[in-house]
């Protein structure tokens, strides 16, 4: 295509000196930018729109399979196309430039393909294999032997992955700091002691029900790896008091602690945290039902920092907790209270009139809590933070409750639903589930 | 207010605020190692940006002047090109010319904001495009053979939709 009059003078304004010689008929764009103006620009596409740029022309191909647009690659978006073969491009598209790679939920990937890719990218620093179901342990051997600068791994529900796989990683992989295994079932104690005494500069371990896991293993990788700062053992139900102590005694920056589920915990876990971790923020120990309000008291008069708390189904705890927060911990903002059916409004009201609850306080969940009356949501009406509140199942909340709270925090949301008391028998099919006042997510 | 004498490489001379001009890396380089004062006639020379580029990158630095300091992006982090503002993308209605010519001058400027906002707007007449399509944008010839064609359309053809 010939150039437009308009397009030959803004050329001879140029002030750019040109380096090499262009045809007449060159695009303005290959004339005006430099290479790494055009790279510059590249960073701001995507996989497809750089695949499509690489079809454009000869000096656009070059530019678009420029390594450094090839850093991060995320493939989440394609993962029913992502076959073997296009890993295979990919891997020698990026090589050693690739530092960050998504191959989450694409289940077709298996293990000749990882093997590729590891030899190909050695530099790669991150990779996520999240639902990848068909890897084995023969992944984990291809970045043990390739992969040396590895800091983060997820491999979530890969079911297939053993022991085998930790122990490759904590040989041939020591810079791990952040490693997801939840939901891989075959994993052992031995697996993770294996990986603890080779990756002791892991900073996050997650391990969602991975249901064979037990003190031995989490005493392990405390004493080994003592910067943990995030651990998450949702559903690991054989941990007992053992584990948290050794955890409490070896890691002292630990801020993220979950133990959801494990319910042979009692207070001595939460007594030994108090004591030890005083940079807890976020604790979620939902259905721990030996838990009482002498744990939460010791935790909230040393863990001031605590932040986001999920006490859901601690079904022990009363009031007495909620007075002890609300005088300990004036950063909180999330509290999950949900079937803890002991709370009061009295409880509420502690909490509704403490430093954290005008400041802080975002989200409350009082969902089965069947004590709570509408007197909990005046005591509320000071939290101008609130943004939303649970309160399906509180048989004693009304509707003009709900609005009276709706009149102070006008952009509250309220989960809560109303059963028609007397279904008028014609209208079954329409009658309205929700009330006016709810806004259903 | 001390003002700042800015000089073409067409010879116009801008006389423009201090707090505007130092939006550029380079004239507040400049100045400091100059050691200009108020008061001192110096004209700083800008011998790669011509007059119209020149009042059009004061007019955006003008209206950007109290613009909080860009923070240093994140590795990680997926770069957006959405959030242009109504401003920006009125200002940035100009032809293709002008566009790149502000794509030099805002990096020769070093003028984070104008880089990134000029850079993400050509992602934009990027994004969503057939290889045809972008050519078209550009004016640019197709110089593959059929053959090579060929075979770069089935290297990429995986990230496409079936």
């Amino acid at each position: 295509m010939r150039e437009s009059p308009q397009n030959v003078t803004a050329m001879k304004q140029s002030y750019i000196q040109l380096s090499r010689p262009f045809s007449e008929d060159e695009a303005l764009i290959n004339k005006k930018l430099p290479k790494e103006l055009f790279l510059r620009i590249f960073s701001y596409l995507d996989v497809v729109s750089l695949c499509r740029c690489a079809q454009v022309s000869k000096s656009w191909n070059l530019l678009a399979l420029d390594g450094s647009n090839w850093q991060r690659i995320d493939l989440f978006n394609f993962q029913t196309d992502v076959k073997g073969p296009v890993i295979e491009n990919l891997s020698k598209r990026c090589g050693g430039f690739l530092r960050k790679l998504s191959l989450r939920g694409c289940q077709s990937i298996g293990d000749a393909s990882m093997k590729t890719l590891a030899s190909y990218c050695n530099n790669v620093e991150e990779i996520n294999l999240n639902g990848c179901k068909e890897i084995t342990d023969n992944t984990c051997q291809s970045l043990n032997r390739y992969c040396h600068k590895l800091l983060r791994l997820d491999i979530t529900s890969c079911s297939s992955i053993t022991d085998l796989s930790l122990r490759a990683l904590s040989e041939g992989c020591p810079s791990i700091t952040h490693i997801n295994i939840s939901w891989c079932n075959n994993i052992t104690d031995a697996g993770i002691e294996a990986l603890a005494h080779g990756c002791r500069k892991i900073k996050s371990f997650i391990a969602k029900g991975v249901i064979q896991i037990t003190d031995r293993a989490i005493s392990c990788l405390a004493q080994s790896c003592p910067d943990l700062e995030t651990l998450i053992l949702h559903g690991c139900t054989n941990l007992e008091d053992k584990a948290v102590i050794s955890l409490a005694e070896n890691c002292k920056n630990l801020q993220y602690l979950c133990l959801s589920g494990c319910n042979r915990l009692t207070d001595a876990s939460l007594i030994i945290l108090a004591q030890q971790c005083h940079q807890l923020s976020t604790l979620e120990v939902a259905g721990c039902s030996q838990f009482t309000d002498a744990g939460f008291q010791a935790l909230s008069r040393n863990c001031r920092y605590l932040e986001k708390m999920d006490l859901e189904e601690c079904v022990l705890i009363t009031d007495s907790t909620l007075i002890h927060l609300a005088v300990g911990c004036p950063r909180l903002e999330k509290l999950s209270l949900s079937h803890c059916e002991l709370i009061t409004d009295d409880g509420i009201r502690h909490l509704g009139t403490s430093p954290c609850a005008s400041e802080h306080l975002t989200v409350l969940e009082l969902d089965n809590c069947p004590l709570i009356t509408d007197t909990s949501l005046e005591h509320l009406i000071h939290c101008h933070n609130l943004q939303r509140i649970e309160l399906y199942d509180c048989q004693l909340i009304t509707r003009t409750g709900i609005r009276r709270l709706r009149n102070h925090l006008p952009n509250i949301k309220v989960h809560a639903y109303f059963a028609p008391i007397t279904p008028p028998p014609s209208a079954v099919n329409s009658r309205q589930r929700y009330c006016r006042c709810c806004v259903i997510l | 207010m001390p003002n700042i004498k800015l000089q073409s490489c067409d010879n116009e001379v801008f006389t423009i605020d201090y707090e505007v001009a130092k939006c550029s890396t380079t004239i507040k380089t400049m100045v400091d190692d100059l050691g200009l004062e108020e008061g001192d006639d110096e004209v700083v020379p800008l011998p790669n940006v011509n007059s119209s580029i020149l009042r059009k990158v004061i007019q955006w630095a003008t209206y950007h002047k109290d613009d909080p300091a860009v923070p240093e992006e994140e590795e990680n982090k997926e770069k957006r090109t959405d959030d242009i503002s109504s401003w920006d993308s009125d200002f940035l209605k100009v032809d293709q010319g002008t566009l790149f010519e502000l794509i030099l001058a805002a990096n020769y400027l070093d003028i984070k904001g104008l880089l990134d906002v000029t850079c993400k707007t050509v992602a934009n007449m990027i994004k969503g495009k057939t290889p045809e399509e972008i050519r078209k944008t550009f004016n640019i010839k197709n110089d593959f053979t059929p053959e090579e064609e060929e075979q770069i359309r089935r290297e990429n053809e995986w990230c496409e939709d079936k």
